[in-house]
């Protein structure tokens, strides 16, 4: 029952790529309002703030490999739309003093000056988290489902010791547990690193291991209780910084669809440029390129701060408009409805019941729809949903729209 | 963007061909006269969604051979042309098509038109079901099940509430046939009966609870007529189980972790 998927792996070794070109971007979504700290034009070295968040100063962006600002974009209001910026070998990477990390308040101010904080996903609504919040939890994603992802115990090899740190570092940030969700298989951590942390097995379908669907499982997030969502690769990168001062840029990610010759595993930079990662190795022809997974990705130029895969596609071929009588047989009345199938369950990973959640968030209920736990989900967690229904129902939408309405109704 | 395929009409597609061995079947003993009838409901209900495509704008579906299968499979026997028509006007126009079509109704067309036409013209008889044909319902189910367009939840809890009953002598095995067929033709409808899991199995057990009911206190009773009326009223209760199925589970999330 497993479907086969184009392009899969030849080569099973990992290629060292770092891109002469790179793009900073806020997590998808979202436009920060922030202040440059160096002007277009000026070297920056790794790891060293390029711009800082406007309110929470703390909180920086940092410049991904060692470069020359070459370009910055800002909406109106001055948030940050992206940076690009150019490779320039010599320089060195920042090194922080991780003297005072010792204490809460020195953690997080590390954490955010060395940029790890966009890296942080958070649940209710997303985002990256305020620079002062306390999660009710922190998971760490161990594990990841996605088709093609890349297995973060790969890209944990030979980090284990900065993994099992960065475990501890994390748990100091929360009074609630740290729960580490992993495949079977030996634990990576034990509660010897840190304490209150709890292993949760995750299965290897997607959406088995999906991040929401975790929290909503373990610890739903509510208004008051936040939960905070990390991967595992991220984790021993805290940890590496912790030691050395300095936080590695570098992700394993996985290159692939349908409109590459092969698809391979390449260790890159944070907002990697994706032309350059596809480049010589896309079939002959027009494509697009995706950062993220073919089912919860987007188009864009750079690699998204928590994104781990690039997927090219072949653009399908717009069909012209069909005859009015074709028209007027299959595309009215839409959205078509959806029949509660046993594919749609597997799409909640039979975690929820998926008729009743999806016609609440159809119908906008958001009443039922938080009793059911919509705070901790996100549209990388039901796009496995809309995929399966043929994506027809724009479930994304229709979650994006209803946690705004719920923001704004406990925000007032 | 690419898309999977669990439209509506994929799973209209995949439930006919679950339906294939029982209709064949059914033909195969019935010969012209059951092939008249299937015809003549699905012209009637081609023609309504046509009218309603017009007139509303809704998309026509497949899911016009379903319900004509059913009601051709379970209608009273020589109606005649003019009652057979009414009825499934009737049941196809009030069960589905003013709900917005197939996947947006409350009850199982077939349901309310072979429920019309037993209450509104007694007189006839309800046609038998022959057993190589209930037969034929077996693997129709175990093809819809693996396909997951039927709820396995029910098909189990139905077949498991029958022979549970059906041992303890509870069950008559004259109306286990009829049970059978109406479970896969009109129960076993993904779009009426319960989309919970709980309220799956509990949907499933209350048919097969209901049908013990009738066969044992429904004097003069066919077995079809029993079938049917059971499967009405299971799949009316269907939003009521889903509600309890519900409240279980938030009562079991309340309880782990505190809050919704």
């Amino acid at each position: 029952m497993v479907p086969a998927y184009p392009a899969l792996d030849d080569a099973q070794d990992v290629e060292d790529i770092i891109t002469d070109e790179a793009g900073l971007r806020p997590p998808h979504g979202t436009a920060p309002r922030v202040s440059m700290v160096v002007e277009d034009g000026a070297f920056v070295a790794q790891g060293a703030p390029v711009a800082c968040h406007s309110t929470q100063t703390d909180i920086c962006f940092v410049a991904p490999m060692p470069g020359r600002v070459a370009r910055t974009e800002l909406l109106s209001g001055h948030r940050l739309s992206e940076i690009v910026l150019f490779r320039e070998g010599g320089g060195n990477s920042l090194t922080h003093d991780t003297a005072d990390a010792q204490t809460e308040a020195g953690l997080r101010r590390l954490m955010q000056r060395a940029g790890f904080w966009p890296r942080i996903g958070r649940r209710p609504f997303g985002g990256m988290p305020n620079a002062a919040e306390r999660p009710a939890a922190i998971f760490i994603l161990a594990s990841d489902t996605r088709p093609h992802a890349p297995d973060p115990r790969q890209a944990l090899e030979g980090h284990e010791d900065a993994f099992r740190r960065g475990c501890r570092a994390l748990s100091r940030l929360t009074e609630g547990p740290v729960l580490l969700c992993q495949a079977p298989g030996p634990a990576l951590a034990n509660t010897d690193d840190a304490p209150r942390l709890q292993v949760v097995i995750t299965g290897p379908r997607h959406p088995q291991a999906s991040a929401g669907l975790l929290v909503h499982a373990e610890y739903p997030a509510g208004i008051a209780t936040p939960v905070w969502d990390v991967n595992a690769e991220d984790v021993a990168a805290l940890g590496d910084l912790l030691h050395t001062g300095a936080l590695p840029q570098t992700r394993l990610v996985h290159v692939g669809g349908s409109a590459l010759k092969t698809g391979r595993m390449v260790r890159t930079q944070i907002g990697a440029d994706l032309r350059a990662l596809t480049f010589r190795h896309v079939r002959p022809g027009p494509h697009r390129l995706w950062s993220g997974s073919s089912l919860d990705g987007h188009a864009a130029r750079w690699l998204a701060p928590r994104h781990r895969q690039v997927t090219a596609f072949t653009p399908q071929a717009p069909d012209g408009a069909p005859h009015w009588l074709v028209a007027a047989l299959t595309r009215s009345a839409r959205p078509k409805p959806m029949i509660p199938t046993a594919a749609l369950d597997q799409a909640f990973a039979g975690r929820l019941p998926a008729a009743v959640f999806l016609r609440a968030l159809s119908a906008g209920d958001d009443e039922t729809a938080l009793k059911m736990g919509v705070l901790s989900l996100l549209e990388d967690d039901i796009a496995l949903a809309d995929y399966v229904l043929g994506a027809e129902a724009h479930l994304a939408v229709l979650l994006r729209g209803m946690l705004e309405r719920i923001k704004t109704e406990f925000a007032a | 963007m690419n898309r999977g395929l669990w439209t509506r009409e994929t799973v209209v597609v995949i439930l006919l061909a679950a339906y294939l061995p029982l209709a064949l079947f059914w033909l195969w003993f019935g010969g012209i006269d059951d092939l008249q009838r299937f015809a003549l409901a699905l012209l009637v209900i081609a023609a309504w969604q046509l009218v309603f495509l017009l007139a509303r704008a809704q998309p026509i579906s497949l899911s016009a051979a379903i319900t004509a299968l059913g009601i051709a499979m379970l209608a009273p026997e020589e109606l005649g042309a003019v009652r057979l028509i009414l009825g499934i006007s009737f049941g196809t126009v009030m069960g589905e098509l003013v709900f917005g079509g197939w996947g947006r109704n409350v009850v199982n067309p077939a349901t309310v038109t072979l429920a019309f036409l037993g209450f509104g013209f007694p007189a006839y008889a309800w046609p038998e079901i022959l057993v190589p044909v209930a037969w034929a319902a077996i693997p129709a189910a175990v093809i819809g099940v693996m396909a997951g367009v039927m709820p396995a939840g029910l098909v189990l809890g139905a077949t498991i509430g029958a022979a549970v009953s059906f041992g303890f002598g509870v069950l008559p095995a004259t109306a286990l046939p009829a049970a059978g067929v109406v479970l896969v033709l009109v129960v076993a409808d993904p779009v009426t009966s319960a989309s919970t899991a709980l309220g799956r199995w509990l949907n499933g057990l209350l048919f097969i609870a209901l049908v013990v009911l009738f066969a044992t206190g429904w004097q003069g009773a066919a077995p079809v007529q029993i079938a049917v009326a059971a499967a009405l009223l299971a799949s009316l209760a269907a939003p009521l189980l889903d509600e309890l199925a519900l409240a279980h589970w938030y009562a079991q999330r309340r309880r782990r972790h505190g809050r919704y």
